[in-house]
């Protein structure tokens, strides 16, 4: 753990754009059809719910890293195996994400260059931000939250006025029934991305008034969920939901359809410069709980001579994971969610939750005894 | 710290090969293409013309010397291929620098490709494409080659892309038989099963084939020219018929588009005698199936407008002779968008989007129709047309002169 401390604020920051990161760039919760903006809201509720088991678990450990009270919850030897897995699950997404988005700066812009030097240069700056440790990041995330923030109000007031939304395009509401849109929050929406919050716990440790932890969490996952809801929203009215499902990035489409007086046009930028923004908090903070997660596990001295090494990895595992971009799709929507989020995000915490649950009533019953 | 500073030195010297000059285009290496046309040939294979601007010669200020330029401001190549993409590539045999079809804003199909093959094999790669823009206008060349369009030379817009793009816009707003319809907007339609797009068609009249030719525009009245002349109505992606003047106007109307656009009204003996002019216009389409299992489709339309002119003397002071004026706007405009409806349903093509709010409001119901949608149960529906006209000003004057003479 470094000697570093960001307070609940910045917290907030953090997660808001963590959250914003790729949920903005793929389409969300398509398999509810128009009725998508639902399974998000749901599973940010769903999320919500994940979130308190999170923050039960550190309630009993405040001052130490998940990957340490694994430890200590379920013994040693497989605190620590479960506590690698973490760390390969966070390098695993990280590179996931990292692909996500030099797969939209390939197919949108740079068509000619290489995915892995785009990744690369992508990632380098990531490398750079997480060596110098949470502080840094937390502190650069208040900058660009107001930048994107501005970005998006001005993109919002800017499709409005362009007259693209139409409503109907989202009716009817809940055609397929409510079975189906349960059906998408629990197999997509409400891991991704708000499930995802399970890589804050590497990071509550941090928080210098712990107390405000809960507040912060809470709000910065109803205003990102709020914020999607609307983007994903205006999306299938602007698109209609068959040119959204069939799109790669929809925002970018919905984007493109502004034009107002003839001269406020093609603003892709605007989306690209917003969207890489919480695309790098993503990935930083994926990558962060990474790296400190295994100098806790092997009590490296220096946190941040891990971070060449493991962003060597992440990037090289960016390039292979998938030879194909409709592959690292298929993967993301079909295997991931059932092999990974699910056990890490809602299984293991749950079982973890329990075990220190009863550890710890037998603690307190102890003191009582005596 | 020396990490740090060998860091360091990686960043600038990427910096340095990486600011944007991988596979960099500067502008004299690009070819703008303002319009591509694609036609069927004899063979079945499809014959793309391209539109390319020639940057000298629309360049405003080479424009003003004496007497005209020596050569066009655009050029056209043409190719043919089974794909668009192929075609697309083939034109660098011809072309001395990259195409580039970023500001492509028009795409022109000729009336026999999408009456034999329907659209649907054309828009893929332009959706695909990062390049191209799907706002870009389609237009259907009525009675005519899409290559002949996009070849012919236009006075006041010199590329004559825009003059077709700026056609359609300033008709739309001001007579309303057609629209400006652009990729993106008839992609859903060709998509949904509750709606069938249109597009509008463009016509040579005059000497087409001299249109190429710079001394076409060198006269008053060019000899080859352009004009809006229908409204294109699809079904399952192709053409199955082109509408126009009040039959088309009745289509934009039930699709709420209308802008501006005149009602011209009789009185008493003398035909269309009143001129009333719209302002502003809303539609509201509801849908609802009746108890007996039949689709019912409500149209209301409020439109607000002023009178334009007269040519017979009534007082136009007086309010009760406004609201008979009104009550003959709201008459035509009914007939006008009832017998467009009609045609419609003679077509069995649903046009109007009355499937989608079927679906909408009905989407039970809808997952029993929507499979013979247009060939079963739109023909059946019936039609409820509101129209509700307000006279708000008279212009000028009030009593016209006529009623001064006597």
């Amino acid at each position: 753990m470094e000697k570093a401390k960001i307070n609940a604020s910045q917290l907030f920051v953090l997660i808001f754009l963590f959250e914003l990161g790729s949920a903005l760039l793929v389409s969300l919760g398509l398999s509810a059809k128009q009725d998508a903006w639902i399974a998000i809201l749901l599973g940010m509720v769903a999320g919500m719910v994940l979130f308190f088991v999170y923050l039960s678990l550190y309630n009993y450990y405040p001052d130490i890293l998940p990957t340490e009270y694994m430890q200590k919850i379920v013994g040693r030897f497989f605190g620590k195996f479960l506590a690698c897995l973490y760390i390969v699950y966070f390098m695993y997404i990280a590179a996931r994400v990292l692909r996500d988005f030099g797969e939209l700066l390939v197919t949108f812009a740079y068509n000619e260059t290489p995915l892995f030097i785009i990744n690369a240069v992508l990632f380098l700056a990531i490398v750079y931000t997480v060596r110098k440790g949470i502080e840094v990041m937390a502190r650069t995330g208040e900058i660009l939250f107001v930048v994107l923030y501005f970005l998006a109000i001005v993109g919002f007031i800017l499709v409005v006025v362009s007259g693209l939304i139409e409503i109907n395009n989202l009716k009817p509401v809940l055609e397929e029934g409510m079975g189906t849109v349960l059906k998408t929050v629990i197999t997509e929406t409400w891991y991704v991305p708000f499930g995802e919050i399970i890589v804050f716990t590497m990071i509550f440790p941090y928080v210098n008034k712990p107390r405000k932890i809960k507040v912060a969490c809470l709000s910065a996952l109803a205003l990102s969920g709020i914020n999607i809801t609307i983007t994903t929203a205006i999306s299938i009215s602007v698109l209609g939901v068959d040119l959204v499902s069939r799109s790669q990035f929809p925002l970018l489409n919905t984007i493109q359809a502004i034009q107002v007086a003839e001269f406020l046009e093609r603003l892709d930028v605007f989306f690209m410069v917003g969207l890489i923004m919480a695309g790098f908090f993503k990935i930083s903070i994926y990558f962060y709980a990474a790296v400190t997660g295994l100098s806790n596990v092997f009590n490296t001295k220096e946190t941040s001579k891990l971070v060449y090494p493991l962003g060597f990895v992440v990037l090289f595992s960016s390039m292979t994971i998938a030879s194909s971009y409709s592959e690292h799709i298929r993967e993301g929507l079909q295997f991931v969610p059932l092999y990974m989020h699910l056990p890490f995000q809602v299984i293991i915490p749950s079982l973890l939750l329990l075990i220190a649950f009863i550890k710890n009533r037998k603690k307190k019953k102890g003191v009582h005894q005596k | 710290m020396k990490a740090n500073r060998l860091c360091t030195l990686v960043v600038f010297i990427s910096t340095a090969f990486l600011s944007g000059c991988w596979s960099n285009q500067e502008l004299p290496d690009l070819a703008l293409v303002s319009a591509i046309g694609i036609d069927k040939t004899e063979d079945g294979q499809y014959m793309n013309t391209v539109q390319v601007i020639n940057p000298g010669n629309v360049a405003g200020e080479s424009r003003q010397g004496t007497g005209g330029t020596e050569s066009p401001p655009v050029s056209t190549y043409m190719e043919k291929g089974n794909n668009m993409v192929q075609i697309q590539r083939q034109v660098s045999k011809k072309v001395s620098r990259r195409l580039y079809y970023a500001h492509t804003n028009l795409l022109v199909i000729g009336e026999k490709l999408v009456r034999e093959e329907g659209l649907k094999n054309i828009f893929d790669a332009l959706e695909r494409d990062n390049e191209f823009r799907t706002n870009a206008t389609v237009v259907i060349a009525q009675e005519s080659t899409a290559s002949e369009l996009v070849k012919t030379l236009t006075p006041i817009d010199q590329v004559p892309a825009e003059k077709i793009v700026n056609t359609l816009k300033v008709t739309e707003r001001m007579w309303g038989e057609n629209l400006n319809v652009a990729i993106r907007d008839v992609l859903p339609d060709l998509v949904s099963s509750g709606k069938e797009p249109v597009i509008s068609c463009f016509s040579m009249y005059g000497d087409a084939a001299t249109g190429e030719t710079l001394e076409s525009i060198q006269e008053t009245k060019p000899k080859a020219r352009m004009m809006a002349s229908g409204l294109g109505v699809f079904k399952d992606g192709k053409l199955v018929d082109i509408v126009q003047g009040d039959m088309s106007k009745g289509v934009i109307w039930a699709l709420d588009e209308i802008k501006s656009t005149l009602v011209s009204v009789d009185w008493k003996e003398k035909q269309e005698a009143v001129v009333y002019e719209v302002i502003r216009q809303k539609t509201d389409v509801g849908a609802e199936v009746n108890k007996d299992g039949k689709g019912k489709i409500t149209i209301d339309i409020s439109v607000e407008g002023d009178i334009g002119e007269t040519a017979v003397p009534i007082s136009l002071k007086n309010p009760s002779i406004l609201y008979d004026v009104e009550d003959k706007v709201e008459k035509k405009i009914k007939d006008n968008i009832q017998s467009s409806v009609k045609k419609a349903q003679d077509l069995q093509t649903d046009i109007f989007g009355f499937g989608d709010a079927i679906h909408q409001s009905n989407p039970k119901v809808w997952k029993e129709w929507e499979k013979e949608w247009d060939d079963v149960y739109f023909p059946e529906l019936e039609i409820n047309v509101t129209v509700d006209a307000f006279i708000r000003r008279t212009g000028l004057r009030n009593e016209p002169f006529l009623s001064s003479i006597d």
